[in-house]
């Protein structure tokens, strides 16, 4: 877990990163995704990589750069060289790691999925082979009912009965139940987080899990961020980009994250199906995303047939049928 | 960056006040390095060499174009004085954090931001420290442009120095890219330690190496096992001895009392150690000035300090290793033609040096008791409360945890106050590292001994030898062997001067953090019943009485009647106000007679009269099991009574055996002035307390 990191990886904190030490995040220049993206564009042509950039001598290739990012402000956010130091062995002692897009071991389902949309950054605590193992996302809203509760809890226990990773939000409501319904029933979890990394691999409910191995918690965040609606928004796609296929659980209609995050499932990026609760008489959120394609959970009974859900292969007979049903 | 060989002169001879200075061999090379920004570079040269105008000159270049501060990491920032009035004389503003100037934080961070501080100077120590992180460095940490790492071989497991905040170093010196400028360097790096520090700096290091012989030092050892014997070398010697110089001990203890030996002899000497404080400068600044003729120190006078004219370095005891033993003697002779360095080799150091190896990694007992009590606590404890629930003393449990939180991943960090346990196990690897260290400490004592044995005229060459040095270039001693023995009289004095040292007990003012267990006792101990500070004949196992009290308690079952006298003699010169009119003692209920009879003859060799008041109610445990303030005071508490209707009311002596934590003598005399006694005068024939 103390591995070095590397060069790419220092680089990309150093101009993408806010590492935080502090309580309070300064304001930084740092640069936007879209602008980190253009700035590898860049070092490519030049046949280089942002590990170069951070080299003994850079002065030359940082001006060769200055059309995309200017070399001011390259120079400002590189030359916070020294506080990588301290901010990532704080990190490691916590026991979190991070890894950015170019580094092998950044999670195949994300670069994949999202190619260099995929966050620049990755941070973590905990196993991360478990973000290799695909999975059921759970996503629901902060306020359900208790009826919805209850149903997150189960899909929970079932997935783990199942052997399918369940990947969730954190956050709490429909993400925490679902999340502690598979690890209670010894399961697979993986958290995606938009805020509070570091609290939450500190946090002793998460222990036992992380120590296990059955936990992962990872965040395209800083692990000081506070919470930022944004983040929570982005963070989104990750949780559907690593799981094999999404059940929404509740949502509002025509806002909140949850409904964001699925219509843009649904509207966009496809990475998988998109279910949502069969629920007597329906509600208008889940009835929205039907008519935009997700499908009905079909409520499998036995591990059997929930693996059956997964099975690319043999897909469950979910009337009626989207037109716009992309597998992977 | 470009370097200007022109202004770096400049610089040195603005530095150094000489206008005809030159650089010496590799100090405007590294400089030159540093500036150009060709990579990280490691200085290994002996003190006194001009390390710190390397980085203080390339400091200066840097900011002079453009760049920002330089951060420079060392444990010796108390000694750095020196080379910091000569950085302010080229125009350095170097600015010091550390723990005792957390008021002076937010001015310097200002001062930082204002872009008017050229280096900041801190101890290893203050990268561990939260605020420091999180108010200081978050800020400042990104402007650096320059990294210097001072006595960088504590980065390596070999190296001698074991400073558990360097594993904090090293690895936020392996975190950083390769665009930081980074100098490290140190006075002393055998091969296995260079071999470490490539690793860790990285395969492009560049290595500056320099000489290790001292030709000025004339080295020799001799074997005194008696402390009397070498009390008395030392006085008769240094008469002898010109110029000034540094007398070595392990403890802080023998620190005290050679200083105190050397003074009733009339020798113009102060002992300087870690409990010195506020003292350390004017300490320092009375040798610098020949005010005294030696300091009497621990290694707590380390590293950094440089008197150029320093004539002699001598050990009373042996150190622990040949590096440890380098870099203090080689403080000797480094502008004078020729300086002793004398090695005195003691009976005790052994036990002294297998205590301090033996406590350097806590036991597997002690981890184990610690993250217990964290796991049985979901929202973490704090150091308080860690110690209310384990019976170990403080300074343990504050070692235990502080070596613990270094590891990485740390099995617990401190979260605000408390200390929480993370998602990480402690690696086998914390107790293989502990076991390698510890044998080779056992292998850097033999070689020490080894030294002790080798005749006079080799020396030199042995320490070359054993750090990896080129020994062709070593000359032989400048100065004749010094006599080996002392006079018989003065070893007679010294045996007198050793049986009439006694031992400060200083009263409780408070009761354990969180208040005495299983009462309503907390906070301060109210004024009319605290014990007055006491007196203890001398340490559990030291020098003079000791032994004869440790016969007493453990062999004879009986106190002799020497030690009645000696204890009349201690009274008469301590002369307690107001006096006592009576004597009372600790009784036990292991051993009912032992101390009651021996308080009894004392009270009628003082013409008092002796009222065994105090009874033990119920048998506890040895209170010497007990291992902190907690535990301690909570079995006493409860197992004391007071026959309350026989308490004379004038001031009384409490005399018990063994003084430890000085709970037992706390809350006896809290009963005894509860109960209607006047002031109480704790008496103990030793003292077990610490003197580490």
């Amino acid at each position: 877990m103390t591995k070095e990191l590397t060069a790419n990886t220092k680089a990309t904190l150093l101009l993408t990163g806010p590492l935080i030490s502090g309580r309070d995040a300064r304001a930084q220049d740092l640069l936007t995704p879209g602008e980190f993206k253009r700035l590898e564009r860049r070092l490519d042509e030049l046949s280089s990589e942002p590990a170069d950039l951070v080299s003994s001598d850079a002065t030359n290739l940082i001006r060769e750069c200055d059309d995309v990012v200017s070399s001011d402000r390259l120079e400002q956010l590189l030359g916070r060289s020294f506080l990588l130091g301290p901010v990532i062995e704080s990190w490691q002692a916590r026991s979190l790691w991070v890894t950015d897009r170019s580094d092998p071991l950044y999670p195949k389902a994300l670069s994949s999925k999202l190619g260099d949309d995929a966050p620049a950054l990755l941070y973590g605590c905990g196993d991360r082979g478990l973000l290799e193992t695909g999975g059921l996302a759970v996503v629901g809203s902060r306020n359900a009912d208790a009826d919805a509760m209850a149903f997150a809890e189960h899909v929970g226990s079932q997935a783990a009965s199942a052997g399918i990773t369940l990947v969730s939000g954190g956050a709490r409501g429909i993400d925490q139940t679902a999340m502690l319904g598979a690890a209670n029933s010894g399961g697979n979890v993986v958290g995606v987080l938009g805020d509070g990394l570091q609290g939450a691999a500190i946090n002793r409910d998460n222990r036992e899990g992380l120590m296990q191995g059955t936990l992962c918690l990872v965040s395209p965040y800083d692990p000081n961020a506070g919470f930022n609606v944004g983040n929570a928004m982005q963070r989104n796609k990750v949780i559907y980009a690593l799981a094999q296929a999404g059940l929404v659980i509740s949502t509002d209609l025509g806002k909140g994250g949850t409904w964001s995050g699925a219509k843009e499932q649904l509207d966009r990026f496809h990475f998988g199906p998109v279910f949502v609760r069969d629920m007597p008489g329906g509600s208008p959120g889940l009835d929205a995303l039907r008519t935009k394609g997700a499908l009905l959970w079909p409520n499998p009974e036995t591990s059997e047939e929930f693996k059956q859900v997964f099975d690319q292969r043999a897909p469950v007979d979910t009337s009626p049928k989207s037109s716009r049903l992309t597998l992977f | 960056m470009k370097f200007d060989p022109r202004r770096a002169l400049e610089l040195l001879r603005e530095g150094s006040g000489s206008s005809t200075a030159e650089f010496r061999a590799g100090q405007e090379e590294a400089i030159n390095h540093i500036v150009d920004g060709r990579g990280r570079l490691l200085v290994v040269q002996k003190t006194g060499w001009g390390k710190s105008f390397v980085y203080f000159i390339a400091t200066k270049l840097l900011r002079e174009s453009g760049a920002g501060p330089a951060l420079l990491v060392s444990p010796l920032l108390a000694l750095m004085r020196n080379q910091i009035a000569a950085a302010e004389r080229m125009g350095v503003r170097a600015a010091t954090i550390n723990s005792d100037n957390q008021d002076e934080w937010a001015e310097i961070e200002k001062r930082v931001a204002n872009n008017e501080v050229d280096i900041l100077l801190i101890s290893p120590e203050r990268l561990a420290n939260e605020r420091f992180r999180e108010e200081v460095l978050s800020s400042v940490g990104a402007q650096i442009s320059l990294l210097v790492v001072d006595e960088a071989h504590c980065i390596s497991d070999w190296g001698h120095d074991f400073r558990p905040h360097y594993r904090l170093v090293e690895r936020i010196v392996r975190a950083l890219p390769a665009n930081l400028r980074l100098l490290a360097t140190t006075a002393t790096a055998n091969s296995r330690v260079l071999e470490d520090l490539h690793e860790v700096l990285g395969p492009d290091l560049e290595v500056s190496v320099g000489e290790l012989s001292r030709d000025s030092l004339t080295l020799q050892t001799i074997r005194l096992p008696n402390q009397t014997e070498r009390l008395a070398w030392l006085a008769d010697r240094l008469d002898e001895l010109e110029g000034h110089g540094i007398i070595y001990t392990l403890t802080v203890r023998d620190a005290y009392q050679v200083a105190d030996w050397l003074k009733s002899r009339g020798f113009a000497v102060e002992a300087y150690t870690g409990d010195s404080g506020d003292l350390r400068e004017s300490l320092e600044n009375a040798l610098l000035n020949n005010q005294v003729k030696a300091l009497v120190a621990t290694t707590a006078l380390g590293m950094g300090y440089d008197k150029p004219d320093l004539a002699f370095v001598i050990h009373y005891q042996t150190p622990g290793s040949v590096v440890a033993y380098y870099q203090q003697v080689g403080r000797a002779g480094r502008a004078l033609e020729s300086a002793y360095g004398v090695l005195l080799s003691g009976a005790e150091e052994g036990d002294i040096n297998d205590w301090f190896i033996g406590s350097a990694f806590p036991s597997m007992h002690e981890v184990s008791e610690v993250i217990n009590a964290l796991e049985d606590e979901k929202n973490g404890l704090s150091l308080y409360e860690i110690l209310s629930r384990v019976n170990i003393s403080m300074g343990r449990v504050q070692k235990t945890i502080q070596l613990l939180s270094l590891e990485s991943p740390a099995p617990l960090v401190k979260q605000g106050s408390k200390w929480q346990l993370t998602a990480s196990k402690l690696s086998s690897e914390f107790w293989d590292r502990a076991e390698r260290l510890t044998s080779l400490r056992r292998e850097e004592q033999q070689q020490m001994q080894d030294y002790v044995d080798i005749p006079f005229g080799q020396h030199m060459a042995f320490l070359v030898k054993a750090l990896d040095g080129d020994t062709s270039v070593v000359l032989p001693p400048k100065l004749p062997e010094l006599e080996t023995t002392a006079r018989v009289d003065t070893i007679m004095a010294a045996e007198e001067f050793l049986d009439r040292v006694n031992v400060p007990i200083k009263s409780r003012k408070k009761w354990p953090m969180g208040g005495l267990p299983n009462s309503s006792l907390k906070g301060t101990i109210a004024a009319q019943h605290q014990a007055n500070d006491g007196r203890a004949l001398c340490h559990w196992g030291g020098a003079g009485w000791g032994s004869l009290v440790q016969d007493g308690k453990y062999r004879d079952g009986h106190f002799s009647d020497d030690l009645v006298e000696a204890c009349v003699r201690l009274i008469k010169n301590w002369n307690p106000d107001p006096a006592p009119t009576w004597v009372t003692a600790v009784p036990s209920l292991n051993h009912p007679a032992l101390v009651p009879e021996f308080a009894n003859r004392l009270a009628s060799a003082l013409g008092l009269p002796f009222h065994p008041v105090v009874t033990q109610t119920t048998e506890r445990p040895e209170q010497k099991t007990m291992e902190n303030s907690s535990f301690q005071a909570g079995n006493i508490h409860g197992s004391v009574a007071i026959s309350t209707a026989s308490v004379p009311p004038g001031p009384v002596f409490l005399v018990d055996d063994m003084v430890d934590s000085g709970w037992t003598m706390t809350i006896t005399a809290w009963l005894l002035r509860s109960s209607g006694s006047g002031p109480v005068w704790p008496l103990a024939l030793a003292s077990a307390g610490s003197g580490q």
